[in-house]
């Protein structure tokens, strides 16, 4: 609304200043003499410092529509992220690109383009009636001009779409040729391969360019057509006016006026012409994040996003420890209409008790653990907790009563101890490094750094560090029921089986995906879980 | 880590016109007819932009002359110059646009090649420059700005600007004064102190950029542990966090283009205004006649306007500097290393790797490992364990002959191959991917490494980038093919069953166990089960 309000000044001052214009030039022109140029430099004055303010003002509140969009954008692709934990079909190159140069693009959307529409909505319709009332013949070219713009270019437009789309993938897949080559460099280079695909490199830079060239030289059309439109209709006006100035039906008054006017009314059309490009990516950029946000179709998710309750798990003084039972009655579940990975497993898990789950790979084990976790809604059957169906209850809460060991453990960067501590936050140095020790990490220092992705520690040390917190949550936090997912890489069992031993005299239940006889062993009971 | 990204970068911004010259001068020797088509495009552009500043004049012209009511031949003349100027415009500027962009796609693919050309000779195995590699990708665009949207516009103005200040000079030289200030003013001064005033905040945004993108990389690897501990919340808070002083630098550069704006709207003003009063003067002295003045008062309405996308344009030369700095990094750091592994090595009766008293470091830093013996025998497979960064990777890249022995002698007896945990699948056919290992190989070879790997997929088959078409198990089999498509009789192996779950895992090494009975093989690992499966085992580090 402001910007509108902005648009309809600019527009009425940029009359004043071609009315100031006209009038002290065609008087100075017909008296010769500067009396009334005083006043028009005055005014004139007035009028540029009034439309200098006014960009300053555009500029601004273009800039805070865009930012506090893309701010709220960015924070609700993070929520969605963390609100589906373990969606299979997430990508972390696409998102952080979306969360930074991604977004970025709306700027081209909400400062340039959409103030430039509003400008183009309003200020050709001032500026047009004030032609009006100086000179007809003036005000029908315009008219008429002025809407051709937008047919055209959509003409152009939808005639070239499909060349377009076609160069335009044509284009991406070898812009990304180079891409691809250098991140794969290391790997050509130990079969001696890596500088003879310069060769091939060269080949497709060329290609690419002719084939971007071959696109360009199309979607620069409507650009084209856009601005023939716009200045040859100034040319025209100019060239009518000037001839019925020279037969005497209009004074030079007018004319200068209609002169000055005429291509401020194309102004704001052509900006948004100019400004087309930067709005189509701001239109995908939000485009994709809205498909974050939703998710993929009819894929639920189970999680509620980070609710504000989401530190109970740090206060201390609710250390409630009641044991409950765990029932999984016919859970099933198929991934966004896709074959089902688990179908009617019936489990129940009495407090205290060790269940181990056993099956094919791909057969739903960690999909029933992921239930468990409320990290996705099962399609069928559902969760019980003491009777109670999981999804009535704050998940949040819930998961301060387990324990939770995944796959592919995740490592937050920092040190051993920031990753263990995750378990309890309030943990001290030696709780950690008695959990460390007892989840059989025991070479494993407390201060060693922790990079991006897990960097600096191995597999096998990643899956003891996240036993310990595991371990953790259950000895100082509430936790009353570990989860163990089984390990990606192959490591030693003996380490978990001594971690459930240990469990079992807490009297804490367990459900533990697990072929290794050393772990199964300690199990009360062995269920197999087949798709 | 973002630390490290943005520290040469800020250091360099004081002294980069040499680096980025360095760089330009290089293109510039690359493509062919560069500086012609440059130019050309510069031509066009000045062109364009000209005929809008024409049309004002010669309308305004036109105008005042039919109001001295002359016979209509007079005014033939100037209405079709007129109309010329209308056409010509919108056409000067899609031909400059065209050989524009062509002339900066090909500085583009110059550069990359450039920059393909320099990493390939540079050993990149156990570098560890993995942000390096996908850094440089993006950088190397920046060229394409630096042209199109910041050299052409900015040389083409100042003509613009010249040509247009020398035309009204012959009217009104006063006049022309003060347009020639108010333009420098609005199309030069001003941009360059906004992208002075902004640079800083934009070098601000730069390593929050790179906060962002840490700080969501890890709530993307790690969501669910984050929600399964409760911490996702502070993750959250953290990333809005990092948003809002994002949002507070994007704020300052809004404030600097709007002051710049206002500037270039002040400009504009004392140029329309002086013009008025001095041309005014003049008629009224009767030193110019009265048909000039509209065309010295109006000119400089259209002139401006041109002027006012050039202050985003300099934004936008702080980023792109940036961004080439450090690809003249890349492009100029002494190679390290040789690149490519050495040439082929004949087929032998006996495979075997020997190693007496090396010596393996990377150069310029010191030795990972001293006085390092190890001996294998055809058939027979050796564990190499140790603590990670101990330099396990940085061996095998020394065997490979990446990166030279710092001390000892290294005897490989048959063609030596290496299996990385992290192997790159290609956007191309499997076959492609698998011909890798010898580009030579036909079909039948690529179709028979492929059934030894154990890999049930048809071999015409696209993978999509970074081949996530595939499963981790599936593409760590399209890299043991590449193995299987010659005579790799050596084998090193990195962490086969990295990121494998157990039972893929176990499946692949019991495959590359069976089919690679006869050969000497080196496995790097630290996976219990796999050092199990080894004939004996070497401790690094200890």
């Amino acid at each position: 609304m402001a910007g509108v309000g902005v648009g309809c000044t600019t527009a009425i001052l940029t009359i004043v200043q071609a009315w100031l214009l006209s009038f002290s030039v065609a008087d100075v022109f017909a008296t010769h003499t500067v009396a009334t140029v005083p006043m028009a430099a005055a005014g004139l004055a007035a009028v540029f410092a009034a439309k200098g303010l006014l960009a300053w003002a555009n500029q601004w509140l273009a800039n805070r529509t865009s930012a506090a969009v893309k701010s709220q954008l960015r924070m609700d692709v993070l929520r969605a992220r963390v609100s589906r934990p373990v969606d299979p079909d997430a990508n972390t190159g696409g998102l952080i690109t979306l969360v930074t140069q991604g977004l970025d693009a709306l700027d081209g959307y909400y400062a340039k383009y959409l103030p430039q529409l509003l400008l183009a909505a309003t200020v050709p319709l001032i500026i047009g009636v004030a032609i009006l009332t100086s000179d007809l013949l003036s005000a029908v070219i315009v008219a008429f001009c002025l809407p051709l713009i937008p047919v055209f270019m959509a003409l152009v437009g939808w005639t070239t779409e499909a060349r377009t789309k076609r160069r335009w993938r044509t284009q991406t897949r070898l812009a990304n040729h180079f891409a691809d080559l250098v991140l794969g460099l290391p790997t050509l280079q130990v079969f001696g391969r890596a500088k003879a695909q310069a060769a091939g490199l060269r080949k497709s830079e060329d290609a690419n360019r002719r084939e971007t060239m071959g696109t360009l030289r199309i979607s620069f059309l409507s650009a084209l057509v856009l601005e023939l439109l716009a200045t040859l209709s100034v040319a025209v006006v100019a060239v009518t006016i000037g001839f019925r100035v020279l037969a005497g039906g209009v004074d030079l008054r007018t004319a200068l006026f209609v002169l000055i006017l005429a291509p401020e009314a194309f102004l704001p059309v052509r900006q948004v012409g100019v400004h087309f490009h930067d709005s189509q990516d701001g239109i995908a950029a939000a485009d994709a994040a809205f498909q974050l946000i939703d998710g993929p179709a009819g894929a639920e998710s189970a999680a509620g996003a980070a609710s504000a309750d989401g530190v109970v798990a740090s206060a201390p003084s609710d250390r409630s420890r009641r044991a409950f039972r765990l029932e999984l009655a016919g859970l099933g579940h198929s991934y966004a209409g896709g074959e089902p990975v688990l179908q009617g497993l019936d489990l129940a898990i009495a407090p205290g008790e060790i269940v181990a789950l056993t099956g094919p790979s791909g057969g739903g084990k960690t999909t029933a653990l992921n239930a468990v976790m409320g990290f996705i809604a099962p399609t069928e059957g559902q969760v019980l907790v003491d009777g109670r169906p999981l999804a009535e209850r704050d998940l949040t809460e819930w998961r301060t009563h387990v324990a939770w060991v995944g796959q592919n453990p995740g490592m937050i960067s920092g040190t051993v101890a920031d990753n263990v501590r995750l378990g309890y936050p309030h943990a001290t140095e030696l709780a950690c490094r008695e959990a460390l020790d007892t989840a059989g990490g025991v070479d494993i220092p407390l201060a060693q750094s922790v990079g991006d992705d897990g960097e600096g520690v191995s597999a096998g040390e990643r899956r003891r560090i996240a036993m310990a917190r595991a371990l953790l949550r259950i000895t100082m936090g509430r936790a009353k029921l570990l989860l163990l997912d089984e390990p990606t890489a192959g490591l030693d069992a003996d380490s978990e089986a001594t971690l459930l031993k240990g469990l079992r005299q807490l009297g804490t239940s367990a459900l533990v995906v697990s072929h290794r006889p050393a772990v199964i062993a300690e199990a009360d009971r062995v269920v197999e879980v087949t798709a | 880590m973002t630390d490290q990204l943005t520290t040469p970068a800020a250091g360099a911004s004081t002294s980069s016109r040499r680096p980025l010259g360095r760089l330009i001068g290089t293109l510039f020797r690359d493509v062919r007819d560069a500086p012609a088509r440059l130019a050309l495009s510069l031509f066009l552009s000045f062109l364009a932009t000209f005929a809008s500043v024409a049309l004002m004049g010669v309308s305004a012209w036109l105008l005042s002359r039919a109001a001295e009511h002359p016979p209509v031949l007079y005014l033939e003349v100037a209405a079709v110059l007129v109309r010329a100027l209308g056409i010509s415009r919108g056409v000067f500027r899609y031909l400059e646009r065209l050989v524009g962009h062509d002339v900066a796609l090909r500085m583009q693919g110059a550069l990359r090649l450039e920059t393909y050309d320099h990493l390939a000779r540079t050993t990149l195995l156990g570098s560890r420059r993995g942000d390096l590699l996908s850094r440089v990708i993006a950088d190397v665009e920046a060229i394409q700005d630096l042209v199109v949207r910041i050299w052409i516009p900015f040389a083409a103005a100042a003509l613009v600007i010249t040509a247009t200040s020398t035309g009204i000079a012959m009217l009104s030289p006063g006049s022309a004064i003060v347009l020639l200030a108010s333009a420098i003013l609005a199309g030069l001064v001003v941009p360059a102190l906004a992208q002075k005033a902004s640079q800083k905040a934009d070098s601000q945004a730069v390593p929050l950029r790179g906060e962002l993108a840490a700080a969501t990389h890890e709530l993307a690897r790690t969501t669910a542990d984050l929600v399964a501990y409760g911490a996702d919340t502070a993750a959250l808070d953290k990333l809005a966090a990092i948003d809002a002083q994002l949002r507070q630098v994007e704020e300052r550069a809004s404030w600097v283009r709007g002051i710049a704006a206002a500037s270039q709207a002040f400009a504009a003003g004392a140029a329309v205004i002086a013009a008025l009063i001095i041309g005014g003067q003049q008629v009224a002295e009767g030193t110019l006649p009265p048909v000039m003045l509209a065309v010295l008062v109006l000119t400089p309405l259209a002139l401006h306007e041109a002027m006012t996308s050039l202050t985003e344009s300099a934004q936008r030369y702080t980023r792109a500097k940036v961004a080439l700095v450090r690809v003249h990094e890349v492009v100029y750091a002494p190679p390290v290393g040789r690149g490519d592994v050495p040439g082929e090595a004949a087929v032998v009766a006996d495979p075997s790797l020997t190693l007496t008293n090396v010596s393996a470091g990377w150069p310029g830093q010191s030795p990972l490992m001293t006085g390092f013996n190890l001996d294998i025998r055809p058939g027979e497979r050796v564990a190499l364990v140790g603590p990670s960064g101990v330099g396990k990777t940085t061996l095998a890249a020394t065997i490979l002959g990446l990166i030279p022995a710092r001390a000892g002698t290294i005897d490989v007896r048959g063609r030596l191959g290496y299996l990385a945990q992290d192997a790159h699948i290609f956007a191309t056919t499997i076959a492609e991917n698998v011909r890798l290992g010898n580009p030579r190989a036909s079909d039948e070879d690529v179709n028979a490494a492929l059934a030894r790997a154990g890999l049930a997929l048809e071999p015409t088959r696209m993978l999509g980038e970074l081949g996530s078409a595939v499963s981790g198990g599936e593409a760590r089999r399209i890299a043991l093919a590449r193995l299987f498509v010659d005579d790799y009789q050596v084998l090193i192996l990195d962490e086969p069953s990295e990121h494998l779950d157990a039972l893929t895992a176990g499946v692949l090494l019991d495959d590359i166990w069976a089919t690679t009975t006869d050969r000497p093989m080196l496995v790097i690992t630290h996976d219990a089960a796999v050092i199990e499966r080894c004939d004996r085992s070497v401790r690094l580090g200890e």
